[in-house]
């Protein structure tokens, strides 16, 4: 361990540590612009220098490594006019527009010339003047303010993991920017804006919102997928004007994807604002908050409590996650609560799965250890952005990263192996691996394969993702993923391969608070099981439930088949709780406006199954009221109301149902253990009947990255980036069939059509066809069925 | 004129020296030979005793340079010759290249057994057309000959020879950016430490030397490092190349032992400077980067490292460039300034910007809108840049406007006053 000595501070530290690091261990800053604790070091700012005995000239503290004995000076005369020299010429070419500049005010280098730099300048030629770039609807430049720190090119190349942006020509000439001229295609790009250090990269939609020093900031949880990334919301006059990423080394480091960072554009878009009630078919009428409860509760009592069932959102906060489930059970008196409307294959709730089965045991940190990573039905970058830069570090360690999946994945994983199944392939396919894995990890094909990578790997790691939760046949696929860990001893002890990550912000916290019809909080047994999602869907079209409750989903958009949820809520009543217009809540007879994620206090629980507290930052419209306060202020109504008052009682209620929700604990920053929760249950049956693949061609319905839940929709930043409603064949199919990119087709499947415009991919398979699910006007869901299995449709060119 | 020991031109002016028939006649391959009969400690201790130094520019002792290449590490190593012979005056590198490449594939192949590389790899400046072709021929020679390949002279060493051709740019004659370059990158020097001897060319240990430097190994081998330690003075031993150009009447290649005096290197090889002695006004004496020397200290210096060091340039390498009473030395400061300004990677901020601003301020002047601050201010801005960059490319850039307000002030100044030159 060599001991140094920093500004007369000594200090232990590994070898290979920097001057740098070892400063920041004590407390010291040395002022720097290219450095950055996630980035490799550039060393190229210089701004860093310090004063080394012994060493006649100064030296980076980024790039240097510590050395026994050394004694590194950083305030010293050499080490000082080092630093105005840097700063000179940093200045030299910066236009001084620090007054209209988005980042003055917390500008590194606005604050480090405050320092360093001279009061007047010496330079007296003419300023460098840089050509801005085009990079598309998330990053704003401008590149005179450039210092070619190289922050935005080692991010893109080494963390984002797409070679867009780099610096051309040499010298006071070099220039950064995309390659060629072209916009990001990042999934993360905004980090760049966040990591520029000066105003060249400016957040698009931030600019000229507002000044850094008047907003508030508010730390938070991203509420946008499963991941629960620590993030920062800076509002303005009840606006939430940019969210920016905060340090969590466990979960996102320092980086946030863009369906986090710019979503929040979407927040005041077509929101429920009043509550409304439809008498006699007339348009919804806004009323106070009595009546409207009045006549919910009025709704909820006309029917047998059992003709009653409530569906949630899995994007929902925790609060009243457990508030609903309490009261429909304990109020309404009904056992017909889920919040799994994605879902097709209910059958793992007879066993039941424990908390284990459905989250993630591999944290998070853990898994860039892992040798091999097997992606089954999931494509980690578009649906857990963060999750996938963790496969990305596994792959860069020397992982195999191996993908099991209906199509080709637009990725960033070095060396990645794909091997792309016929959509219900997938269970014959896990099936022969494992037949091959338990006769020593021989075998021909894919199967082989992946038999043999499992055979040789010492800490392999299977993600089930949608697609594979989503799937027909989807407990099977858990049940011989878990199997195939279970043959590699990778279920526990040293090492818990196995990963089940749904990418909804809560469908965590909806398991572990009983919003399933067979359990109720805390995983507790249930005298009586109600319907699943698909039964209660089914129970509304065919008129046995004649009241359905939703909080903040909606059948039509989140559901699988969009027929039957039309029928659904034709038949049913429907009473909405939620905060933004959906197709539900326009046919709603009952309307209770609620808040969305940034607007409340709650708890989001992420796929390693921690439970985490994001704080409210904005005020919502002035009637939408908490969604727990409006349950419980309906609880009212009924014999047993909900025994909460305060949040805190709330809290209480749920800790007693699930320890992980002693929030008291959480408090002071500290964070609940992940992937906390007993071991993934092993000797289930593989056998029975289970989807099989069609001949002909095949529909797949998948739910858009930048599309997910009610503010990502309404988002406008978000909607530039998504590719819209397009239905994605194969190019070469497409050439047999006549289709051209663009144009316009539609889709057959018995009496059901569906139009949209074709886009070819070849990312996709000869003999199947991607469609998007949770588009109002071209629903993938129009042509698929609960318990269809995947539908064989036609396709004709218009 | 003693011509002397020649080392390097000794087979040059031979018919189609570049040919492995005209050459083998002469014993090329021999030092091979003996070198492939020796371990590679031997060797290195040869070198080491020959205290040859690095012809590039910096001067570091070769055989120390070889011996930082660490032992018992399962990396491959790498051997690299830096061709990428771009200073400006400098063009002692292309001779041997163009008309004895087979000493320098020689003093490769016996530097690779020495240091252990498999693998050598000739990084040749992309304007040398010429002489890339002449040593892709020569390697093809090599090879059939069984001087280069898996089984050396049938001695189971293996050494393998490509040449790597650049694309113009002068930083990458840097070490680090030639590696950088080799890789395929933007050719950006690396920081360091590590320095290649450690994590070189694909993160590899790796030695990197001058052509000039390697083809002197065969005669070390083949004389031994005593022998060559004998030559030139103490602390500049051998041979060298110097590349006289500019103001003298012979301007061209002259090899010659270290310590010589400049002005018998100028008077009597390079023909006498154009107008006389009397007429010359500064030699900048080792490449553009390179402080220029008043006629006082020509008049006595000699070319060996201390020396030149002492006088506040230095031997670089070695190319003389001679400048007599004609030239305006600000207009020749503004044009250097201007190769530096357009060279300069841009990587790191004391360089990219100091170059250019550097070059501005120069430009000006020489254009008549000089300000007398400008010379405190060009002051500052060459010691705010020199020691403070990733590379020397940096020094280099500052070296010759520090030559030129040590010995020249006079000059610049009635520039600032006068709005034109001195001279002309």
């Amino acid at each position: 361990m060599p001991t140094l000595i920093i500004d007369g501070k000594e200090i232990d530290v590994k070898p290979g540590t920097s001057i740098m690091e070892a400063a920041r261990k004590l407390g010291i800053s040395i002022p720097h612009f290219c450095w950055h604790p996630k980035l490799p070091v550039a060393g190229n700012c210089r701004m860093c220098m310090v004063e080394v005995e012994k060493m006649p000239k100064p030296v980076v503290a980024c790039a240097m490594p510590v050395g026994d004995g050394m004694v590194v000076k950083t305030q010293s005369p050499m080490a000082l006019d080092a630093r105005k020299g840097v700063m000179e010429f940093l200045l030299i070419n910066h236009p001084l527009d620090c007054p209209v500049c988005d980042q003055g005010g917390e500008c590194d280098l606005q604050d480090l010339a405050m320092k360093y730099g001279p009061d007047r300048s010496r330079f007296c030629e003419t300023k460098r003047q840089v050509p801005d770039k085009d990079l598309g609807p998330l990053i704003e430049t401008v590149m005179n303010r450039c210092i070619h720190c190289t922050r935005c090119i080692r991010y893109s190349t080494e963390i984002a993991g797409v070679e867009e942006m780099g610096a051309v020509y040499r010298g006071d000439h070099m220039a950064v920017g995309p390659f060629v001229e072209k916009t990001l295609s990042s999934e993360m790009a905004g980090n760049m804006a966040e990591l520029c250090p000066v105003g060249a990269l400016n957040l698009k939609p931030f600019h000229y919102q507002a000044r850094g020093w008047e907003l508030k900031r508010t730390e938070g949880i991203c509420g946008h997928c499963a991941v629960g990334c620590h993030l920062r919301r800076d509002h303005l006059g009840g606006q939430v004007k940019r969210v920016m990423a905060s340090s969590c080394d466990a979960i996102n480091e320092v980086w946030l994807c863009d369906k986090g960072r710019f979503s929040y554009d979407g927040l005041a878009v077509e929101r429920l604002r009043d509550p409304t009630v439809r008498r006699n078919q007339l348009n919804p009428t806004p009323v106070n908050w009595q009546e409207a409860l009045d006549r919910a509760a009025e709704l909820l009592k006309g029917v047998k409590p059992e003709e009653t069932a409530g569906l949630a959102g899995d994007d929902q906060g925790a609060e009243e996650l457990f508030a609903f489930q309490d009261l429909l059970r304990r109020g309404v008196g009904t056992p017909h609560v889920d919040h799994r409307l994605r879902q097709r294959d209910f059958s793992g709730d007879a066993i039941p799965l424990t908390r284990a089965d459905l989250l993630m045991n591999t944290p998070l940190v853990k898994l860039p250890t892992a040798d091999l990573i097997v992606l089954v039905g999931c494509d980690p970058r578009h649906e857990t952005p963060l999750l996938n830069l963790r496969v990305r570090k596994a792959a860069l360690n020397g992982a195999t990263v191996i993908s099991v999946n209906p199509r080709k994945l637009k990725h960033n994983l070095p060396g990645l192996r794909e091997m792309v199944l016929r959509p219900g392939a997938e269970i014959d396919f896990l099936d022969l691996t494992l037949e091959f894995l338990k006769h020593g990890g021989g075998g021909t094909g894919d199967a082989g394969r992946l038999a043999a990578a499992l055979h040789k790997a010492k800490r392999p790691a299977v993600i089930l993702g949608d697609y594979a939760i989503q799937h027909p046949s989807a407990e099977r696929l858990r049940r011989l993923a878990a199997a195939l860990l279970d043959e590699c001893n990778a279920l526990g002890g040293q090492w818990n391969g196995f990963n089940r990550v749904s990418s909804r912000a809560n469908a965590a916290a909806a398991q572990d608070l009983g919003v399933v019809p067979h359990r109720g909080p805390g995983y507790a047994k249930l005298e009586k099981s109600g319907h699943d999602a698909g039964k209660i869907l089914k129970a509304a079209a065919s008129g046995e439930i004649k009241v359905l409750f939703l909080l903040g989903c909606d059948p039509l958009l989140d559901g699988v088949d969009a027929n039957l949820a039309r029928e659904a809520m034709k038949k049913a009543k429907v009473i909405y709780l939620g905060s933004h217009r959906t197709p539900a809540a326009d046919l709603a007879t009952v309307v209770l406006p609620g808040l969305a994620i940034s607007e409340k206090e709650v708890c989001l629980t992420n796929a390693e199954g921690r439970v985490q507290v994001s704080r409210k930052a904005v005020d919502g419209p002035v009637e939408a009221k908490e969604d727990w306060r409006i349950l419980r202020a309906l609880s009212d109504r009924f014999a047993q109301p909900l025994p909460y008052n305060t949040v805190e009682a709330l809290r209480q209620a749920m800790a007693a149902a699930d320890h992980r929700y002693q929030l008291s604990a959480l408090d002071g920053g500290e964070m609940a253990d992940p992937c906390d929760h007993s071991p993934v249950t092993i000797g289930l049956p593989l056998g029975g009947p289970a989807e099989k693949p069609h001949v002909g061609l095949t529909l797949v319905g998948e739910h858009p990255f930048y599309q997910g839940d009610g503010v990502a929709r309404r988002s406008a930043t978000l909607n530039r980036l998504d590719p819209g409603p397009h239905l994605r064949l194969n190019p070469a199919e497409a050439t047999k069939m006549g289709v051209a990119h663009g144009q316009r087709v539609r889709v057959v499947q018995g009496d059901r059509t569906l139009e949209g415009v074709a886009a070819l991919d070849p990312l996709i398979p000869e003999g199947t066809l991607f469609a998007g699910c949770g588009y109002e006007k071209a629903l993938a869901q129009e042509l698929i069925e609960l318990n269809g299995g995947f539908p064989a449709v036609s396709l004709v060119g218009l | 004129m003693s011509t002397g020991t020649q080392i390097l031109f000794k087979r040059i002016h031979v018919a189609n020296s570049h040919t492995l028939a005209a050459v083998t006649a002469l014993g090329a391959y021999q030092s091979l030979e003996k070198a492939l009969g020796m371990s590679g400690e031997e060797i290195i201790a040869q070198v080491k005793k020959a205290g040859i130094r690095g012809r590039g520019g910096a001067g570091f002792p070769a055989g120390l340079k070889w011996s930082f290449i660490p032992k018992n590490d399962p990396r491959p190593r790498y051997l690299v010759c830096n061709a990428d012979e771009g200073e400006p005056g400098t063009c002692k590198d292309r001779d041997i290249m163009r008309y004895d490449p087979h000493l320098l594939i020689e003093g490769m192949a016996i530097a690779g057994y020495a240091v252990g590389a498999q693998q050598g790899y000739i990084y040749i400046r992309g304007e040398f057309v010429h002489e890339a072709e002449r040593l892709e021929s020569a390697i093809a020679e090599a090879y059939a000959a069984g001087h280069l390949g898996a089984n050396l002279h049938g001695k189971g060493a293996t050494f393998h020879l490509a040449v790597h051709r650049g694309a113009g740019a002068y930083v990458c004659g840097e070490e680090t950016a030639l590696l950088e370059s080799i890789e395929g990158k933007k050719g950006q020097p690396r920081v360091k430490p590590p320095f290649p001897a450690n994590v070189g060319l694909y993160d590899c240990p790796t030695v990197i030397n001058n052509v000039e430097t390697l083809s002197s190994v065969p005669e070390i081998i083949a004389q031994g490092g005593e022998w060559y330690s004998k030559l030139g003075v103490t602390n500049s031993t051998g041979t060298k190349i110097f590349a006289v150009s500019g103001h003298v009447n012979k301007p061209g290649n002259y090899e010659v032992e270290l310590g010589i005096p400049l002005k018998t290197l100028l008077e009597e090889y390079a023909g006498g400077v154009k107008g006389g002695w009397a007429n010359l006004k500064g030699v900048i004496p080792g490449g553009s980067s390179a402080p220029i020397l008043p006629p006082a200290v020509c008049e006595t210096i000699t070319m060996d490292y201390d020396a030149i060091g002492k006088a506040g340039s230095m031997l670089g390498s070695g190319a003389v460039i001679v400048v007599n009473k004609s030239v305006c030395i600000v207009r020749a400061l503004a044009r250097l300034e201007r190769f530096y300004r357009h060279e300069s990677c841009g990587q790191c901020t004391p360089c990219r910007e100091g170059t250019g601003w550097l070059s501005q301020i120069v430009s000006r002047i020489e254009a008549g809108k000089g300000r007398m601050e400008d010379l405190d201010l060009l002051t500052d801005i060459c010691k705010n840049i020199s020691g403070k960059t990733i590379c020397a490319l940096g020094d280099a850039a500052a070296g010759p406007v520090q030559g030129v307000l040590r010995h020249f002030r006079d000059e610049v100044e009635y520039h600032i006053k006068n709005g034109r030159c001195m001279v002309g």
